[in-house]
């Protein structure tokens, strides 16, 4: 509280040097004196009158859709006009925030993103499920009595005093009707001659004028530990949101140490292979080239040699390369769309690819992304008996979505025991690791569409 | 096999090792390297300075390390389109094969760098590419054929007539078709006039027709 914050500092003040305890006495004086002229009073007045009506204006929206909403909740259109309740809380809460911010100054942290999967039933799950929506309207449900206390509190004193410093001027006797400091106000209303009833009027209101910015600020004070209570990110949110930062740091790390693992593969050891290959390809051929005639029992046994080198050492290189591959893709380097378009290439089904997306994908979204198709479009060549494929990766707001479909015989799962599904369950821990999300629809027949959705990071 | 002695080949490579290797075995094989070079924008100048028959190209070179040596070739490609260019690359992406192949077949190369370990099917396909030839990775093939997109196309094909397709978008001679698939030349000559007829190619001179069939092909 600002009032107690300069108190205290003055008493810090004091304490440091007594000898200038009368000079304090005056300072502090004057600051109660001038404190109804300065800005930040008739800030928070404003503050309390906009927020006021702001609540006014949000009790009766939430309220409407969630009566309504409950009413209805036997037909499917009730639960949307709950959801809708609750999104709107969160914009209430958002248009809060920014009175605070731009009355107070009073910066209050925005909680999480609201970030629906996408589809109807993705936005309806996110709609209930979002904490920030449900302590907004918290936040709404508590401003009620604080607004009801703060116009009997506080508006009230601001009122009084400036209808008092105005009556010698109005003449206006309606006065001193409410507020806790009634029976001080009233006194303006003591009977006698106008002129003295005027006078003591306008004295009454110059005092409460000396009080009004504190009961005000008390009012505003509260009001802000609510808003940051309920309206800022929740302290788990918080840490929720400082852990899923470094996990994500740390999976780009990994991603980047992939690359570079990859990279000198190639560079070094893969460029040293062909190398090698090429000498030994060279020496093949020049031991081929030698008439038959002429090549002893050794020269063969080495020509035998060099061959079954040659045949390794270009083993190793497509050993090398899968294996490099396998590490970090490196179509990747040039993004997710030519990655997935050559993934599909090398597919053995025919497989269509749609690539929408904005924005690039982190890298460590985008090597998930790739390892879910690979292993998707492997499952459909291996177990599906598909003879057509799509691959489609869509962006929808923040989130990507991989769909894999086949016309194959259906019928896969995450749980099953088997070859087809160890590989979804690997995938399902994989996407879990971002907090994505796998669905499959695999009725026995076919046909079989995944769906996975990941964020798509920064 | 063509003469190689005159032609004259400029070679783009960041690997030291491979460069060397590279200079060596071409100039063993008579050909005559003129500039050896690490980077990009050396391979522009070298061949803006002295437009060689030929420019081996690696894909991955600085400075990121992703497709420089790709945009280079499409570079020189409009630049300089009498030079041939043999894009050597460590892994198959289809992508860069549609992207080379855009501007038609011809003088174009795409092997995988393994290739290089047989020695003559390596300086074989240079020679092809320096010679106004195409020259493309079995690997590349399989991948463009396995595309969706071309299947329809090339539906009307029998499986013999569509391992000729494919071993002529390697780059392959008829004799050398009739090798590879021991069958006759004469067969081959024919699958080959069947593949022209199925895919509705005029009749012009037959080494551009063989172009048009590649072309077709790869782009379904």
């Amino acid at each position: 509280m600002p009032l107690n914050e300069a108190g205290a500092r003055e008493g810090w003040v004091e304490l440091q040097v007594p000898q200038q305890q009368g000079d304090h006495a005056v300072g502090l004086a004057r600051r109660i004196a001038l404190e109804p002229f300065h800005k930040r009073s008739w800030a928070e007045l404003g503050f309390f009158l906009a927020s006021s009506g702001l609540t006014g204006a949000a009790v009766l929206a939430i309220g409407a859709l969630g009566i309504a909403g409950l009413a209805l909740t036997v037909v499917s259109v009730g639960v949307v006009l709950l959801a809708g309740g609750l999104r709107a809380a969160r914009g209430f809460g958002r248009w809060q925030r920014s009175l605070a911010w731009r009355l107070l100054g009073e910066d209050i942290p925005e909680p999480d993103a609201f970030r629906p999967r996408p589809g109807f039933f993705g936005w309806l799950r996110a709609s209930f499920g979002d904490p920030a929506a449900w302590r907004a309207a918290g936040y709404h449900v508590a401003k009620v009595p604080l607004t009801i206390f703060g116009v009997w509190f506080a508006l009230s004193v601001w009122v009084e005093a400036l209808l008092g410093i105005a009556s010698p001027l109005t003449g206006a006797d309606g006065f001193g009707r409410f507020g806790p400091f009634v029976h001080v106000a009233s006194l303006g209303l003591a009977p006698g001659p106008a002129a003295v009833t005027r006078a003591g009027a306008f004295a009454t209101g110059a005092v409460l004028l000396l009080v009004a910015p504190w009961t005000m600020r008390l009012v505003v004070s509260i009001d802000r530990q609510l808003m940051h209570l309920l309206l800022g990110p929740a302290a788990s949110a918080s840490r929720v949101r400082s852990l899923e930062a470094s996990r994500s740091r740390t999976l780009d790390a990994a991603t980047e140490t992939l690359r570079r693992i990859e990279r000198d593969l190639h560079d070094g050891t893969q460029a040293q292979l062909v190398a090698l290959a090429m000498r030994l390809g060279q020496a093949k051929e020049m031991l081929e080239r030698l008439p038959a005639e002429e090549r002893g029992a050794e020269v063969s046994a080495v020509c035998r040699l060099v061959d079954e080198a040659h045949r390794g050492a270009k083993e190793a290189i497509t050993d090398l390369r899968d294996l490099a591959r396998g590490i970090h893709p490196p179509a990747l380097d040039t993004g997710i769309e030519n990655a997935l378009a050559t993934l599909a290439a090398r597919s053995p089904i025919p497989t269509e690819v749609t690539v929408a997306i904005q924005k690039r994908p982190s890298p460590a979204i985008e090597t998930i992304c790739y390892f879910c198709a690979a292993e998707l479009l492997s499952n459909v060549a291996q177990h599906s008996h598909a003879s057509r494929a799509s691959l489609t990766c869509t962006q929808h707001g923040p989130w990507l979505r991989i769909v894999v479909r086949d016309n194959g015989r259906g019928g896969a799962t995450v749980s099953r025991t088997g070859t087809s599904s160890s590989g979804l369950a690997g995938l399902a821990e994989r996407i879990g690791a971002v907090d994505g999300h796998l669905s499959i629809a695999s009725p026995h027949g076919g046909p079989t569409t995944v769906t996975i959705d990941v964020p798509s990071g920064s | 096999m063509p003469d190689s002695d005159t032609i004259t080949v400029v070679i783009a490579e960041d690997s030291a090792i491979l460069r060397d290797g590279l200079v060596q075995l071409l100039s063993d094989r008579g050909f005559d390297v003129e500039r050896a070079v690490s980077d990009a924008a050396s391979l522009e100048q070298a061949v803006a300075d002295h437009p060689p028959d030929v420019a081996v190209v690696d894909v991955r070179m600085p400075p990121t390390f992703t497709d420089e040596g790709l945009r280079a070739a499409l570079t020189l490609r409009r630049d300089h389109p009498d030079v041939g260019i043999l894009v050597f690359s460590q892994y198959v992406e289809t992508r860069y094969a549609a992207e080379l192949l855009a501007g038609g077949a011809a003088g174009i190369g795409y092997l995988l760098k393994d290739r290089v370990a047989d020695v003559s099917d390596f300086v074989e396909a240079l020679v092809r590419v320096a010679s106004g030839g195409t020259a493309l990775d079995p690997e590349v093939v399989t991948q463009l054929m396995g595309s969706s997109r071309r299947t329809d196309t090339l539906a009307a094909l029998s499986s013999r007539e569509r391992q000729v397709l494919a071993l002529m978008a390697e780059g392959r001679t008829n004799s050398a078709i009739a090798a590879n698939l021991v069958i006759s030349e004469g067969a081959v000559e024919k699958h080959v006039a069947n593949i022209f007829s199925k895919l509705n190619l005029p009749a012009t001179p037959t080494d551009h027709r063989r172009v048009l069939a590649v072309l077709r092909y790869l782009e379904g």
